[in-house]
C-alpha cells in the first residue's frame, strides 16, 4: 500500500518545504502516505526545525549486516525482547556516545535533577517518533527519569544511530529503528511502537507528524486517552493546524517549533556559527578581506553577517525589505542589488527563503574561484539547472564541493548542490539540540500535569513562562546570575517576580 | 489640604489671567474655566492634579489606569523638572535637540498681548517674536538636509497632492524638524494650524518662520499653562476653519477637542498621535467605547521602535558619557542593567569601543541572548566594587540603590539610559554625611566621608535626552511615519478604518523605511513576477508576516 503511493508522492520531496505550504491543496494531507525515499528527497524536505536533530548522527555502517532487524530475535542483558534495533551488542559503544552528548545537555541533567524528587511525569505514557540519536537518548532518558514510560520510533529512515538505539534499548526502553529502514520498515515500527499489548500511550512527542498520521488513521480510539501532542517541526506544526482548522484535531497539541528561545537558536545563533564552519570545512577559506554578499537579511542572514564581519570580512547585503535593509545599513552593511557587486565579490551566501536568486546570468559574471552557497532552507535560491549545460564542465574536488568551469577556464566553486550548508556541510550543535529538547520536556510536563480543561482541542505556543523556563535552564553553561527582582520592584513593574517578564508579543 | 491649596492656587491663577486676556479670547477661556468647574467637582480635580506626571513616571501611569490619567482630566504642564521625568520613552525624540537660539527672558510682554503681523499681512498666528523668522529658516534649511525622506516624499507626491483638502490640526514639539514635517504637509495640500505640545520646547525662531510663510502657528517657548491651553484653543476654534485631521502628541490637543468642541469630531477623518501617553489615552477611551473617530498609533511601528531605542541609544550611550565626562572606554569595565532594546544597543556600542561589558537582566531569555553575544551576566552586586561605569536601562525602580552606591570604585560613573528617573535611587543620597558638588552641568560629584566620589549624570534622569541630542535622522523616521499615516488616513475609503485603534499597516512601515534608505545610497532588491509568486507575496510588499518582530 506504501509502495504504491510512493512515486507520486516523492514528487512532493522534489518541490520545497516552503512551497508545500503555500500549495497547501495538492500535497501533506493527513490522508496522504509520506514516503521516505532518497536521501537527496530527504535532506531538500527538511524543515529549518528539524535540521537541529539530524546531522551529527554518527552511524555505524548499516551494510554490515544484510538481515532486516525485523527478522533477528534478540533480548537484552535482563532478557527483555521488546525492542527492535540493528544489533544490541552495539549498547556499550552506544552508552558513551550518550555520556558525551550529556555533557553538552547540561539542562536536561539540572532538569532531572531539580523535577527529579518530585517525578512530575509519573502515570505518562508517551509514545515518541524523532530522530534517535545521542541528543534524544538524553531527552528519552529524562523523560523516563521523570517517571514516563516511553516507546520510540525514528522519524526518519535514515538517521538513526544504531548503537545509541542499542544502547536505549538496553536501557529497558523499547526502541524501533535501525539506520537504513525501507518504506514498509518505517511503518512497521511506528505501528509496533503503538500497538503493544496493554500498553496505551496517553501523550505523544513527534516529529513531523507521522506518528500523529498512523495513530489517527489506524487506531483513532487512542485518542481518547491522549493527552496532548507536542509537534517539533514545521511540516508537523502545519498539518496540525490543518486538522485544528477542520476540527479534527481531537487533543491538545503544543506547537514547540515556534517557542522564541527555539526560534532564536535555530536561526540566529546557529548560523552565525555554521556559516563559518561550513565554509572552513569545505574550503579552507580565510575571511580577512574578504567581499562577500549575503542575499537576504531575516534571522540567518544577521547571523551570517554578524560573524564574517567579525572576522573582517566585506559584507555586502541583498534584500527585497525596506525594513530589513535599513537594519542593514543600521548595522553598517551595504546594501546592494547582486548584480552591482556580482563581478568583485569572493563569496556568495544565499539565505532569501526564495527562489532564484542567484541565476546563470550572475554565474557567468562571478570571478574565477567564486565560492557559492546556501544557507536558506531549500535549495531553490540558486538556478542550478541552468548550470547543467553542455558547455560547462563539473568537477567533484571534495564531498560536497563542485567546481563548475566555464569555457574560458573560469572556475567557481558550488557547496553541497545549493542544499543548506549547515546541514550539509558542518554539524549542529549539542547545545542546539538541548534547546529543542528541553523544550520538549517541558511541553511534556505541562500538558501532562495540566489541570483539565486548560487546554482545549487546540493548537498552543509553549507559555511564555515556559520558555522562559527553558532558557533560564541553559544558564548555568555560561556561569551566567540572573538577577531577581525584589516585591518592590515587581509591584512597579506589575508583573509577577518569578516571570513571565514580557509580554507575548514581544520578541 | 494640600487638594484644597492647588485648587484655589488655580481659580487664583486663572481669574488673574482673564483680567489681562483680550475680550474675546476671554470669553472663550472663561467658558472654559466655567465648563471645566462644573464638569469636576473636587475631587476629581484634585486627583487631576495628583496625577501629574512629576510624581509618577509614565510607566507606572500605565499601570494604574483606572486612577489616573483619563481623558476628563486636565494634565498639567508645571516644572521643567516634571517634564522631562514625564517625558515617554516615544516622546524622547521629539524634545531635546531644540535649541533656541534667543532667550525667552529677554522680552516680557507676553506674546498673546502683542500684535504681529507676517509677510502676508496676515496676523492669525501668535509666536515670540516673528522677526526671528528669517533666523528660523536657516534652522529649517539644516534640518532638511537630514531628513531627505520628507522631501523626498514631498517630491514624490507632490503632482497628486494626497492632503488636498486635508486640514490638520497640530499638537507637538515645535522644533526645526517638526517644521520640515508642517511644511511637507503643506507641500502636499494640506491646510495646517500648530500649537506646542510642550511648554518649553518651542524654537521661537522656527515657530516664526511658519508663521512667516502662512502656517497659523501658536506657540512659544516658556508658556504658562494657561498660555498652553489657551494655544490649542485658538488652533481649533477659528472662524471658517474646520480641522478633518489631528497629529498629537501627548493626546492634549484631542483631549481639549473631545472635551470643549466635540462637534468637530463630526468632520473628523482620524487622529494620528505618536507618544506612549497619548496612544494609552486612546486606547482607554476605545475600551470604554468614547471612541468617535479612527486612530493611528505610529509609536508601534517597527521602525520607529527600532531607532528610537536600539539605534539612538547605540549612539547616545556614548555620546552622552563623552559630552559629561570625556572618558574613554577601552578596557574600562561597565555593567548595563538590562539586556532589552536599550541594553542591547549600549552593550554593542561599549563593546565596539574596547570596553569590558557585564550585564544583568532578571528575563532569562534576554539573559542567554547577552551570554550568546558574549557578554558577561551577572548580578550586579557581585561586580559593584570594580566597575568603572554603571547604566541602568532597565524600566524598573531601585535598580542601584544607596547600598551598592556605597561600594562603588572612586571615580565610578553612574547614569540611566531608562525612561523614568526612578532606576538610580537618587534621594537615598541626600543624607548629610554625603556632599554634592556641580562640576559641571548635569554632572555631579557625590562625595562620601573618607574621599571617594561618585559622578552622577543629570541626577539620574535619561542621559540622552539631558546631556546629548537626538539625531535629525531619528525624528526624520518619526515625521515620516506621521505624514505617511495622515495620508493613510485621509485617503482611506470610507469604512476601511472604524472608531478604533489602529496601527500603521505594515507597507506603510516598510514604505517609511524605504524611504530613508536613499541616505545610505541602499540598492533594495526587486523580487521578480516568479519569486513573489513562489513567496505567495506582492511583488512591493508587505514582505512580512504580521507578527514578525525584525
Amino acid at each position: 500500500m506504501a509502495k504504491q503511493h510512493s512515486c507520486s508522492n516523492s514528487s512532493a520531496f522534489q518541490q520545497p518545504h516552503w512551497m508545500k505550504i503555500q500549495l497547501n491543496d495538492q500535497k501533506q494531507e493527513f490522508n496522504k502516505r509520506l514516503t521516505k525515499a532518497s536521501p537527496h528527497s530527504l535532506s531538500q524536505s527538511m524543515s529549518h526545525s528539524s535540521t537541529d536533530s539530524i546531522s551529527s548522527a554518527v552511524s555505524s555502517k548499516s551494510s554490515e549486516d544484510e538481515s532486516s532487524p525485523q527478522d533477528k530475535l534478540q533480548k537484552t542483558s535482563k532478557g527483555l525482547s521488546d525492542f527492535c534495533v540493528k544489533n544490541i551488542k552495539q549498547a556499550d559503544f552506544g552508552r558513551r556516545e550518550i555520556e558525551i552528548a550529556q555533557q553538552e545537555m547540561p539542562a536536561l541533567m539540572i532538569l532531572r535533577k531539580r523535577a527529579g524528587g518530585e517525578k512530575p511525569l509519573v502515570g505518562a505514557k508517551i509514545v515518541g517518533c524523532t530522530h534517535i540519536t545521542a541528543q534524544t537518548a538524553v531527552l528519552i532518558e529524562t523523560l523516563v527519569a521523570l517517571g514516563a514510560q516511553c516507546r520510540w520510533a525514528a522519524c526518519n529512515i535514515f538517521s538513526t544511530q544504531n548503537p545509541v538505539a542499542a544502547a536505549l534499548a538496553e536501557g529497558g526502553i523499547p526502541v524501533f529503528a535501525w539506520g537504513g529502514e525501507s518504506e514498509d520498515d518505517f511503518w512497521w515500527c511506528i505501528d509496533r511502537c503503538v500497538a503493544a499489548d496493554s500498553w496505551q500511550p496517553n501523550l505523544i512527542l513527534d516529529d513531523g507528524g507521522d506518528m500523529t498520521h498512523w495513530i489517527s488513521k489506524k487506531y483513532p480510539s487512542l485518542f481518547t486517552e491522549i493527552r496532548g501532542i507536542v509537534e517539533e517541526s514545521v511540516t508537523g506544526v502545519y498539518r496540525l493546524y490543518q486538522l485544528s482548522q477542520v476540527g479534527k484535531l481531537w487533543v491538545p497539541a503544543m506547537n514547540v517549533n515556534d517557542s522564541v528561545t527555539k526560534q532564536k537558536f535555530d536561526n540566529l545563533y546557529c548560523c552565525k556559527e555554521s556559516i563559518l564552519d561550513g565554509l572552513k570545512r569545505t574550503t579552507d577559506i580565510m575571511f580577512g578581506g574578504k567581499q562577500v554578499v549575503v542575499c537576504g537579511y531575516g534571522e540567518v542572514g544577521k547571523g551570517c553577517c554578524a560573524a564574517l564581519k567579525a572576522l573582517c570580512a566585506v559584507v555586502y547585503v541583498t534584500e527585497v525589505d525596506p525594513i530589513c535593509a535599513l537594519q542593514a545599513c543600521m548595522d553598517g552593511f551595504r546594501v546592494a542589488t547582486l548584480s552591482e557587486v556580482i563581478r568583485q565579490v569572493d563569496i556568495v551566501i544565499t539565505c532569501t527563503g526564495n527562489k532564484n536568486v542567484v541565476m546563470r546570468e550572475h554565474f557567468d559574471r562571478m570571478k574565477s574561484g567564486c565560492l557559492v552557497c546556501n544557507m536558506g532552507h531549500s535549495n531553490t535560491e540558486m538556478d542550478l539547472a541552468s548550470l547543467r549545460t553542455a558547455e560547462l564542465k563539473w568537477e567533484q574536488v571534495r564531498p560536497h564541493v563542485d567546481q563548475v568551469s566555464w569555457p574560458d577556464g573560469k572556475r567557481v566553486v558550488l557547496l553541497a548542490e545549493g542544499r543548506l550548508l549547515n546541514l550539509s556541510c558542518s554539524t549542529v550543535p549539542s547545545f542546539v539540540v538541548s534547546i529543542t529538547a528541553t523544550t520538549q520536556a517541558l511541553a511534556l510536563i505541562e500538558l501532562h500535569s495540566a489541570p483539565q480543561g486548560r487546554y482545549k482541542q487546540d493548537v498552543y505556543l509553549l507559555p511564555k513562562k515556559m520558555d522562559e523556563y527553558v532558557a533560564s535552564l541553559h544558564l548555568p553553561i555560561f556561569d551566567a546570575h540572573l538577577t531577581e527582582l525584589t516585591n518592590d520592584q515587581a509591584k512597579y513593574l506589575g508583573i509577577s517576580k518569578h516571570g513571565p517578564f514580557k509580554h507575548n508579543y514581544y520578541r | 489640604m494640600s487638594e484644597a491649596a492647588g485648587d484655589a492656587k488655580l481659580e487664583v491663577k486663572q481669574a488673574s489671567k482673564e483680567v489681562k486676556e483680550s475680550e474675546n479670547a476671554a470669553e472663550k477661556y472663561s467658558a472654559m474655566t466655567v465648563s471645566k468647574n462644573s464638569e469636576m467637582n473636587m475631587g476629581e480635580l484634585s486627583s487631576a492634579f495628583s496625577a501629574v506626571p512629576t510624581h509618577k513616571p509614565v510607566k507606572k501611569q500605565i499601570q494604574f489606569v483606572e486612577d489616573k490619567q483619563e481623558f476628563s482630566r486636565f494634565p498639567t504642564k508645571t516644572g521643567r523638572r516634571s517634564l522631562s521625568r514625564s517625558i515617554s520613552q516615544s516622546s524622547t525624540d521629539s524634545y531635546s535637540s531644540a535649541a533656541s537660539y534667543t532667550d525667552s527672558s529677554d522680552d516680557e510682554t507676553s506674546p498673546r498681548d502683542k500684535t504681529q503681523v507676517n509677510i502676508k499681512g496676515s496676523s492669525d498666528f501668535c509666536v515670540k517674536s516673528i522677526k526671528q523668522a528669517e533666523f528660523g529658516r536657516r534652522e529649517i534649511e539644516i534640518a532638511e538636509q537630514d531628513m531627505s525622506a520628507l522631501i523626498s516624499l514631498r517630491k514624490r507626491a507632490q503632482s497628486e497632492k494626497p492632503l488636498a483638502g486635508a486640514k490638520i490640526v497640530g499638537c507637538t514639539h515645535i522644533t526645526a524638524q517638526t517644521a520640515v514635517l508642517i511644511e511637507t504637509l503643506v507641500a502636499l495640500g494640506a491646510q495646517c494650524r500648530w500649537t506646542a505640545c510642550n511648554i518649553y520646547s518651542t524654537q521661537n525662531e522656527v515657530a516664526a518662520a511658519l508663521s512667516e510663510t502662512g502656517v497659523a502657528v501658536f506657540a512659544w517657548k516658556g508658556e504658562s499653562e494657561d498660555d498652553f491651553w489657551w494655544c490649542i484653543d485658538r488652533c481649533v476654534n477659528t472662524e471658517g476653519w474646520q480641522p478633518n485631521m489631528i497629529l498629537d502628541d501627548g493626546g492634549d490637543l484631542t483631549h481639549w477637542v473631545y472635551k470643549k468642541y466635540p462637534n468637530v469630531f463630526k468632520k473628523i477623518r482620524g487622529i494620528v498621535e505618536e507618544s506612549v501617553t497619548g496612544v494609552h489615552r486612546l486606547y482607554q477611551l476605545s475600551k470604554a467605547g468614547k471612541l468617535c473617530v479612527p486612530a493611528m498609533n505610529v509609536n508601534d511601528s517597527v521602525t520607529k521602535q527600532k531607532f528610537d531605542n536600539l539605534y539612538c541609544c547605540r549612539e547616545s550611550i556614548l555620546d552622552g558619557l563623552k559630552r559629561t565626562t570625556d572618558v574613554m572606554f577601552g578596557g574600562k569595565q561597565v555593567v548595563v542593567c538590562g539586556y532589552g532594546e536599550v541594553g542591547k544597543g549600549c552593550c554593542a556600542a561599549l563593546k565596539a569601543l574596547g570596553a569590558i561589558v557585564y550585564v544583568t537582566e532578571i528575563d532569562p531569555i534576554c539573559a542567554l541572548q547577552a551570554c550568546m553575544d558574549g557578554f558577561r551576566v551577572v548580578k550586579l552586586n557581585e561586580v559593584i566594587r570594580q566597575v568603572d561605569v554603571i547604566i541602568t536601562c532597565t524600566g524598573n525602580k531601585n535598580v542601584v540603590t544607596r547600598d551598592q552606591l556605597d561600594r562603588m570604585k572612586n571615580g565610578s560613573i553612574v547614569c540611566n539610559m531608562g525612561h523614568s528617573n526612578t532606576e538610580i535611587d537618587v534621594a537615598s543620597l541626600r543624607t548629610p554625611e554625603l556632599t554634592w558638588e556641580r562640576v559641571r552641568s548635569q554632572v555631579d560629584h557625590v562625595i562620601w566621608p573618607d574621599g571617594k566620589r561618585v559622578i552622577l549624570l543629570a541626577e539620574g534622569r535619561l542621559l540622552n535626552l539631558s546631556c546629548s541630542t537626538v539625531p535629525t535622522f531619528v525624528l526624520s523616521i518619526t515625521a515620516t511615519t506621521q505624514a505617511l499615516a495622515l495620508i493613510e488616513l485621509y485617503n482611506a475609503p470610507e469604512g476601511r478604518y472604524k472608531q478604533d485603534v489602529y496601527l500603521l499597516p505594515k507597507k506603510m512601515d516598510e514604505y517609511v523605511a524605504s524611504l530613508h534608505l536613499a541616505t545610505f545610497d541602499a540598492h533594495l532588491t526587486e523580487l521578480s513576477d516568479e519569486q513573489a509568486k513562489y513567496l505567495g507575496l506582492n511583488k512591493n510588499g508587505p514582505f512580512k508576516p504580521n507578527y514578525y518582530r525584525y
